[in-house]
Order: C-alpha cells, then structure tokens, then sequence
C-alpha cells in the first residue's frame, strides 16, 4: 500500500516534471482514439441503417399454375413449420393482379387487352434477420424451391449482396484501422516512458543498489503511463462527443437526409475510449521498462 | 559475516580475481588494499551481487551471494549498506530525499523515515543541510550523506569503495572517524582503499590484494 502511494505520488511529479513531452503524447493519442473511435461510430451508425433495411427484406415462392387449394395449403403448411420463416403471407394471383394494376395506375388498361390473368398465385415470405446473408438466403430458396408445386422463388438477391459486401468491408477496415491505431498508440507511450525512464537512470541504478524491487521501480513509470493513456481516452470521448452532437443537432439542419444515419452512441462507447487509451499505454509502459536485471 | 571461499571472476579471457578466500567476522571493522586495479572494486561487487563470481561461494550475513535469484538481490542489498567513491547521490534532491529514498524503499511511514533521517543526518553531522540541494554541497558532505543513506537502514555489513578518494585529508579523517562509529555499533564494516595511511597504525586487520590474488592478510 505504501509502495503504491509513493508511486502515485511520484508518477503525478513526474507528469508534472515532464509536461511538455506528456503534453504532446496526450495529443497523439488522443487523435489516434478519436481517428478509430470517430470510424467505429460511423460503422455503427451504417450498420443501424443496414439492421433497419433487412427488416423489410422478404422473399417471394411462386406457386405452379395448376396446384389446388390442398397443395398450397400443405406448401403453407411446409413453410410454417420453418423456424427460419417469421411470416408466411399468401397472395392470389387476383390480388397479384389488382396490386400491378395500383402500380400501373394510368398505364393499368393495358391489362384489359388479357384473357387470362397471367400473374401466379405466391407466398411472401419474411425470413429471421440472422439468417439474412447471402449465402444462408441463397440456400433456404434453393429448399424451398424442391417442393412439390413451387415454381419459382425470387429476392432480392443483388441488394442482399451489396448490403453484405458493404458491412463485410466496415467490418474489415475496422480491423486493420482498429489495430494500427493500438498498436501506433502502444508504441506512442513506449517511446515516451522509454525516454523518461532514461532521463532516470541514474536514480534507477541507485534505487537497486539500495534494495528497491522490481516492482517499485517499474510502478511509477506504469502509473504514468496509465494516466497518459486514461487522458488522453477522456479527451478523444469529450471531442468525440462534440463532434457527434455537432452532426446530430447542426448539420442534419443543412443535410437532411443524415438524420436516417446517425444513431446515438452509447455511455458505454464513451467509457471504453478512455480504458482502451489506458489499457493500450499501460501495455506500452510495461515493455517500455523492461526487464530490470541487478 | 562475509566469507568468501575460493572465489574467481573472469571478464571474458582475462582474469579479475582468482582464488580469493578471507573471512570477515561479525562486528569487524576490516581494511581491503592493494594498487589500483588489483580488483578491490570487483570484489565489492560480488559482495554485493553486483557482478556474479564464476567459482567459489560467496555468504553474507547468511546469503548464499552467488546462487541469489534476481528477484532476492533487493533483499540481500537492504542489508548491506554500500558507499561509493563517486558518491552516487541524487544531485537534483536534497540531502533528506536522498536518504529517505532508502527507507522509502523499505515502506517506512512518513514519520518514522522523517526520525530516521533526522537522526542520520545528525550522526553525520549534517543535520543544518537536511533541505540543501546535494548539488550544493561539498564533497565531504556529500559522502557524509552517502554515508547517512548507507546506514539509515542499519544494515548488518557496510561495504566502502575508496570512500576518502575524493577528499582532502580533514575530510577523510571524518569519514573514517564515522566508519568506525557505525562500526562500534555493531555493523560489519569492509572498507577497499589504497591509502595506506588510512589504516597504518590502527591495530585492524588488513586484506592485499595484489596481481588478482591475496598476497597477504596482516593487522596494520
């Protein structure tokens, strides 16, 4: 305990003693946490809207021309017992009719010059969204397409893909961002405790010669790099918060169309900056001190 | 207290110090000679386990010096009391920092460090210097607080490496006059210098060391 409070006391004088070089660690930092944590608000915000789009998504099983009332039951039957499938909802090819005649609207005498009604009878399918991926879609329509009476399934298969690709790429770029930016911070705090644990070698060899431990030598330097780490986190949230308030409440005035993309960030989010900044420099501190051999 | 059986130490090829054997008892106060670089200082460090010895065993009070973990040597050093010719003080503090590191080490409260200190300083005779930058202070003081720092922790041996080198001989008379004080009390104390006027005529008993060797063990 009292170990602890003399590291305490002499990380806060040495922070002080060595301002300048803190001051402009802090800065580094804090623009690498609010570069990753600024991209990871955003990837949240596409993937809000990505979540929101895939609750519409559905799926379209046309039905053959000449099945009866029984086989589409026992098709809607089928369909239902899919755990997979939220919602089945039939459609009549009169009601396929009616609905292209709304959508045609002043074009729709066009239909009148038909005999027969050519549209075929369909269930509209929604599907549970953790199954919505291309791949898992792809293989559920190949399914349902080997029932008996089923002619055709259709969805949106492009947009599906595009959405994918799109949150495989955030995703992606979030990871490689995500770790350059830990390991740049790392290195930012290495090179720092690394210089001022230099500027102390005089005192550190003769601490060991009076018998300090390890962990006595090591403690300040690490309790230093915590604090530059822990700042600079809550100076990346507050700009982080500013920056976000200043999108969500001025610009959309002037950008409209962004108020469907920003979602609020979480306390969470903004509590974690600030324990990634430390946990990162409390990392790069620990290498930074090495391995104190006597 | 210290004893040192057949003890070598080699930097690569050559040989530093070789078969070196003596005992110093506890309570002793024990001179160390011989020309520079006959390996007075070497010896010290492998008192201290600051070097290693490639052969023989090294004990002090009661540690095996050579077969020491690195995480025991802290313990071993809080009992052994070092002071150096080039002083090693901490130059931007102040004479009661630099002696208080010491016991801060230890994990003394506030206020047993402030009465130790105190006390140390007053046994040096420093005790008007306590706030004075060490920077500021003259050689002789400054080993003086070298040597408050040594013994604030009561170490059961103090080591003393050419502790008058640099001191006019008033000082270094004070310097010895405090060894022998620390000494009385019950402290092992070894002392390497090549200044034989030092030890001549003080009835203690004298380790050379000449070409890596002991050349003779005699009582001055």
């Amino acid at each position: 305990m009292k170990v602890l409070v003399y590291s305490f006391q002499t990380a806060l004088k040495n922070l002080w003693q060595a301002r300048w070089i803190n001051f402009l660690t802090v800065i580094s930092i804090s623009v690498g946490l609010l570069l990753l944590s600024a991209f990871l608000l955003i990837t949240i915000n596409v993937d809000s809207v990505i979540n929101r789009w895939s609750r519409g998504f559905g799926m379209v099983v046309y039905l053959q021309d000449n099945i009866g009332s029984e086989d589409e039951e026992h098709i809607k039957t089928l369909l239902l017992q899919d755990k997979e499938i939220l919602e089945v909802k039939y459609i009549s090819n009169d009601e396929a009719l009616d609905t292209l005649r709304e959508v045609l609207r002043s074009q729709a005498s066009v239909l009148e010059e038909l005999e027969d009604n050519p549209l075929p009878s369909s269930f509209e399918l929604k599907l549970k969204r953790d199954i919505i991926n291309p791949s898992l879609v792809e293989k559920k329509a190949a399914r349902i397409r080997q029932i008996d009476g089923v002619d055709d399934v259709r969805y949106g298969e492009e947009w599906l893909s595009s959405l994918n690709t799109i949150s495989k790429a955030l995703s992606i770029i979030a990871i490689f961002l995500g770790g350059a930016i830990f390991i740049a911070i790392t290195f930012i705090t290495y090179t720092t405790i690394k210089i001022l644990f230099y500027r102390r070698i005089d005192e550190i060899e003769t601490m060991k010669l009076l018998g300090a431990t390890r962990i006595f030598i090591k403690l300040p330097f690490l309790i230093e790099g915590l604090f530059i780490g822990l700042f600079s986190g809550v100076v990346s949230s507050l700009l982080l918060f500013v920056m976000h308030s200043f999108t969500a409440f001025k610009l959309i005035e002037f950008l409209p169309s962004l108020r469907a993309l920003v979602v609020p960030l979480p306390l969470e989010g903004f509590l974690a900056i600030p324990a990634a900044g430390a946990v990162l420099s409390l990392i790069g501190s620990f290498i930074a001190t090495g391995r104190i051999r006597y | 207290m210290i004893q040192l059986t057949n003890v070598s130490k080699f930097y690569d090829e050559d040989i530093i110090l070789k078969d070196i054997s003596f005992i110093v008892n506890k309570g002793e106060l024990c001179y160390l000679t011989g020309p520079s670089g006959a390996g007075k200082t070497t010896l010290l460090k492998l008192i201290y386990r600051a070097e290693r010895p490639d052969n023989g065993k090294i004990f002090v009070a009661g540690w095996n010096v050579g077969e020491l973990k690195q995480r025991t040597i802290p313990f071993l050093r809080r009992n052994v009391g070092v002071v150096f010719q080039d002083f090693r003080l901490l130059l931007n503090k102040t004479a009661f920092d630099n002696i208080a590191l010491a016991l801060r080490i230890q994990g003394l409260n506030r206020r047993q460090i402030e009465e130790e200190v105190n006390d140390a300083l007053e046994e040096v005779g420093l005790k008007g210097k306590s706030h004075t930058l060490s920077q500021h202070l003259s050689g002789g003081e400054q080993q003086r607080v070298v040597i408050a720092r040594a013994m604030v922790s009561k170490p059961t041996v103090m080591l003393a490496d050419e502790p008058t080198g640099n001191l006019d001989p008033e000082t270094s008379d004070i310097v010895i006059k405090l060894f022998k004080e620390i000494n009385a009390k019950g402290t092992t104390v070894l002392i390497a210098t090549h200044n034989k006027e030092l030890f001549i005529g003080t009835g203690r008993r004298v380790i050379s060391i000449k070409d890596k060797v002991i050349e003779k063990e005699s009582i001055a």
